[in-house]
């Protein structure tokens, strides 16, 4: 609102205009500030001239004429790439996971058969004990915590398995 | 400006080791490359040399380009990186002309006197190019650097603070800095534009 206002009312001066004509000629002043100028061009011949000789300057770096490439440019270059290396490394790199699906992201203790064949034994009795006992809900999370290892290290397997079996397909 | 989604695709067959895929790489950019270079440097021989260690660079380094980022962005760092390095071994070469117009702006009007207009507007326009190719290549490296990324491979700003790890505000101010140094460069050896 107050913007427009000074649009009409209260007219660029020359030094404000001039800081910012390299804006303007990038497009990336909004429209308020860009019709400032626009207007206060139009009235400014010295500002103008400005304007014309940075235009005059951008349209001739831009079109400033391509150097031609030497003889033999590609061939040095070409013969440099260690091609055989890259196709060394493709099945390592893509045997590569998410860091969350490689095995070591686990801790030893969660991933040691022990401790997973314990905890699933807890579990077993746990659940076997609720058929009997009173105090479900205890037995309930012993269970959980029990197969928790278990239940952990195999979703990460098939999470890698799966993860693999996608880059495969792509590559 | 580059198809940063048809460079990936690129990349990945490179990094597979397929070497059709490199010499595609080497089609879309070694133009840009070698013209960077050869502004840069303004020598033929100096611009082959580096244009060509910059892509002998870049293919041994492929996997190590992190894709989240443009290919063109990291092509264009490196390149950047390589051409002021250069410069800066070179540095005697240029060494007075470091400091700008601020300091030696009046040894200019000296060296090089304004040229007559010729009849022939075509080859006026050569020679004003001619004339612009020279300022330029007396401009400090880094505006020079920031002038042809802007003007000659038309980046965006966006692209130009990827390439040289800029905050955008500081790309800008670098920018608008470099054209005022050309332009008084410029009229300080009564080239007209
Ligand atoms: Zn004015």
């Amino acid at each position: 609102m107050r913007d427009h206002h000074n649009a009409k009312g209260q007219p660029l001066g020359c030094h404000e205009c001039s800081e910012g004509l390299q804006d303007y000629l990038d497009g990336t002043l909004d429209k308020q500030q860009s019709l400032r100028i626009f207007l206060h061009l139009r009235e400014c011949p010295g500002c103008q001239a400005e304007h014309d000789r940075l235009h005059g300057l951008f349209e001739m770096l831009e079109t400033m004429p391509d150097h031609p490439l030497p003889e033999g440019f590609d061939e040095a270059i070409l013969a440099s790439v260690p091609y055989d290396s890259y196709r060394q490394m493709e099945p390592i790199r893509r045997e590569r996971v998410a860091v969350f699906l490689e095995e070591e992201f686990l801790p030893a203790w969660v991933r040691s058969p022990v401790t997973r064949l314990t905890g699933v034994g807890v579990a077993a009795v746990s659940v076997a004990s609720i058929m009997f006992l009173d105090g479900a809900g205890l037995l309930f999370a012993v269970a959980a915590i029990g197969v928790a290892p278990q239940v952990v290290v195999s979703l990460q397997g098939m999470g890698r398995r799966l993860s693999l079996n996608q880059r495969r397909a792509e590559g | 400006m580059f198809d940063r989604h048809q460079d990936l695709k690129t990349i990945q067959r490179c990094k597979r080791g397929e070497e059709p895929a490199f010499a595609e790489i080497l089609g879309r950019y070694k133009g840009a490359i070698y013209n960077l270079c050869y502004r840069m440097t303004r020598n033929g021989e100096d611009a082959r040399d580096l244009a060509q260690e910059v892509f002998i660079k870049v293919f041994s380094l492929l996997d190590r380009f992190d894709e989240s980022y443009a290919f063109s962005s990291w092509l264009f760092r490196i390149a950047t990186n390589h051409c002021i390095d250069h410069l800066r071994r070179n540095r005697l070469r240029f060494l007075s002309l470091e400091g700008g117009v601020g300091k030696d702006g009046q040894e200019y009007e000296l060296q090089f006197p304004g040229t007559e207009p010729g009849p022939d507007t075509v080859l006026q326009r050569k020679e004003a190019m001619e004339r612009l190719e020279e300022v330029i290549a007396d401009l400090p490296p880094h505006y020079r650097v920031i002038i042809m990324l802007r003007h000659d491979q038309q980046l965006s700003y966006d692209e130009i603070a990827e390439v040289l790890q800029m905050p955008l505000g500081t790309v800008k101010a670098r920018i608008h800095r470099a054209r005022n140094l050309l332009i008084q460069m410029l009229k300080s050896r009564s080239y007209d534009i």
